[in-house]
């Protein structure tokens, strides 16, 4: 009991760093590079967002308004990049969809932009080039594990597209019961009888 | 009336947004049935999709509701679709901070982490690490020394990068793990070697000397890893601030990071190069005429960066910034405004009279 209530408040240090350590950030060389990813919809709602710093937005309510104010300042103007409350924000968008990246002021704005171009081609390969809100949704789960496989608390873990499709593009169970091979069916059917003399 | 409405934008769209109108608690419910045995991964992906969506939207779990659905959501782990194990390695992230008596997992995961499926190997590593405390640290020090020299770049990048946020468990870990750092940073793939970097620098950050040292010798080599090379601009930048002379190797790096064949590089080391007190009028010369062709290339962010940087030089050095004038007129009918703004009010800094009525 007591160390999981330890684990949570070491949980709740991992993206944190307090605001002195944010004013040095232009000085102090560091892996935390993004503070925000985000994929909007056409109306400005939230479809999947993730924040990486505690200090900027601790809650969804400033979170959903900081989003309402930056569609509502980018979904006219495709120009790219827009610095908005003290981060450099960039962006892309196509039919029913806003992807953006959030940064530090301080920010190299190309690395920002290399985060977004892999979000961006990296969902754009999950769905098969239909980038469009109603095939994000059917492939929420993988499109959720993407984002997870792009940045990790803040850092950069991946900003290949190609190499981050191999890793979550899992999903080989596409085809129907009656389209399967033989191996697929007797290897469900071999599951299925284990777990049933297991139990 | 409005419930009406609703459906008949749906029916516009072309049918509705299946996870619209989520009610928490009936989404809770519907995570029983991981307790189920067979598991069904397609239903439990399905319904872990849904819990994880509504953490998203911001939707509060008290910390019973959260115990309750991560300790079902345990119950997966039988299953072995892949898909739904990575789901579940999300929900244990995303209920760590929530949940009580997270650490009933930490077998189930370092079985994971060690066992032969790469791709359950590094995304179990950062579950792992998202639960692991002061206490469980010793028992998975050895696994994480491994992962991190794994062959695999993905478990490589996942120890490392999760080693980095373990500092704020044990503040002394990059150090102890640092020997297995300077390995990775030998890796041929740029993100390992980029991580490995940050490990390395988190390590020895308190120690001037051990950090010339490490940035002298990768000065040498020349990382492959744009990130990488941009870390190492930063960090040699930082050491440049602190030394009573300027090193003029390292300056002479940075510069030579002008001819980087990646514009990130590029850009990293001309904003460096005038930022910083100690450069010569030459280094900022050549610094201002990279960011000068910046100014007209088609990628907005690209003249977004040159001109915001030119801008901050025109405080110091209005005059080596006069050069630019031409392209930073070009700039004011720029489509994007912040370009335009940045354009203006660096050109009232330089400009003389004589550009005034162009």
């Amino acid at each position: 009991m007591n160390r999981a209530s330890s684990s949570k408040s070491s949980q709740h240090n991992l993206i944190q760093y307090s605001p002195v350590l944010n004013d040095l950030y232009e000085s102090e060389p560091t892996l935390y590079t993004v503070k925000g990813m985000a994929i909007l919809d056409n109306d400005g709602n939230r479809i999947l967002a993730k924040y990486y710093d505690k200090n900027i937005f601790p809650t969804a309510k400033e979170q959903k308004a900081f989003e309402k104010n930056l569609f509502n300042k980018t979904h006219r103007a495709n120009a790219e990049i827009i610095m908005l409350d003290g981060l450099t924000c960039v962006y892309r968008s196509n039919v029913d969809l806003f992807f953006y990246v959030m940064g530090s002021s301080h920010e190299n704005e190309l690395i920002l932009m290399s985060v977004l171009n892999c979000l961006y081609d990296s969902v754009s390969q999950i769905l098969r080039k239909n980038v469009e809100k109603r095939a994000v949704l059917d492939s929420l789960d993988i499109v959720m594990l993407a984002m997870d496989e792009i940045c990790d608390g803040g850092i950069i873990l991946d900003a290949d597209a190609t190499s981050v499709v191999q890793r979550v593009a899992l999903r080989t169970d596409d085809i129907p019961l009656g389209e399967q091979t033989v191996a697929q069916v007797l290897q469900s059917a071999k599951e299925q009888l284990k777990w049933s003399l297991l139990k | 009336m409005n419930a009406f409405k609703r459906d008949k934008k749906e029916e516009e769209e072309g049918g509705g947004n299946p996870f619209q109108n989520l009610e928490k608690t009936t989404v809770l419910q519907e995570a029983r049935t991981f307790n189920d045995t067979p598991v069904n991964p397609r239903k439990c992906a399905h319904i872990l999709t849904k819990i994880l969506y509504l953490l998203n939207q911001g939707e509060q779990l008290g910390t019973t509701e959260a115990t309750e659905a991560f300790f079902a959501m345990t119950k997966l782990f039988q299953s072995r679709d892949v898909v739904l194990r990575r789901l579940v390695y999300l929900g244990i992230k995303e209920l760590s901070s929530l949940a009580e008596d997270v650490i009933i997992v930490t077998s189930s995961l370092t079985k994971d982490m060690t066992g032969k499926e790469d791709l359950y190997r590094a995304a179990a590593i950062r579950a792992l690490c998202t639960i692991t405390d002061g206490g469980m640290l010793a028992a998975i020090e050895r696994y994480m020394k491994q992962a991190i020299v794994d062959r695999s770049p993905a478990v490589s990048s996942a120890a490392l990068v999760s080693s980095l946020h373990l500092t704020s468990v044990s503040s002394d870990i990059a150090r102890r793990w640092a020997y297995e750092a300077q390995e990775a940073l030998n890796s041929t793939n740029v993100m390992v070697q980029y991580h490995a970097l940050g490990v390395l620098y988190q390590a020895r950050k308190t120690d001037k000397l051990a950090v010339i040292k490490l940035v002298a010798k990768l000065m040498r080599t020349s990382p492959k890893s744009p990130y990488a090379a941009c870390m190492l601009i930063r960090m040699a930048c930082k050491l440049l601030e602190d030394m009573e002379e300027g090193e003029d190797s390292m300056l002479g790096f940075i510069e030579c990071c002008l001819r980087h064949k990646s514009e990130m590089v590029v850009y990293e080391a001309a904003h460096a190069l005038v930022n910083f007190g100690k450069s010569g009028l030459k280094e900022i010369g050549s610094a201002i005429s990279v960011l000068q062709l910046f100014c007209g290339s088609p990628k907005p962010a690209l003249r977004f960066a040159a001109v915001r940087t030119l801008n901050k030089v025109a405080m110091t050095h209005p005059a080596a910034v006069t050069a630019c004038n031409l392209d930073l007129e070009n700039l004011i009918t720029d489509s994007n405004r912040s370009i335009a703004t940045l354009a203006i009010t660096t050109l009232l800094k330089t400009g003389a009279e004589s550009s005034v009525d162009r």
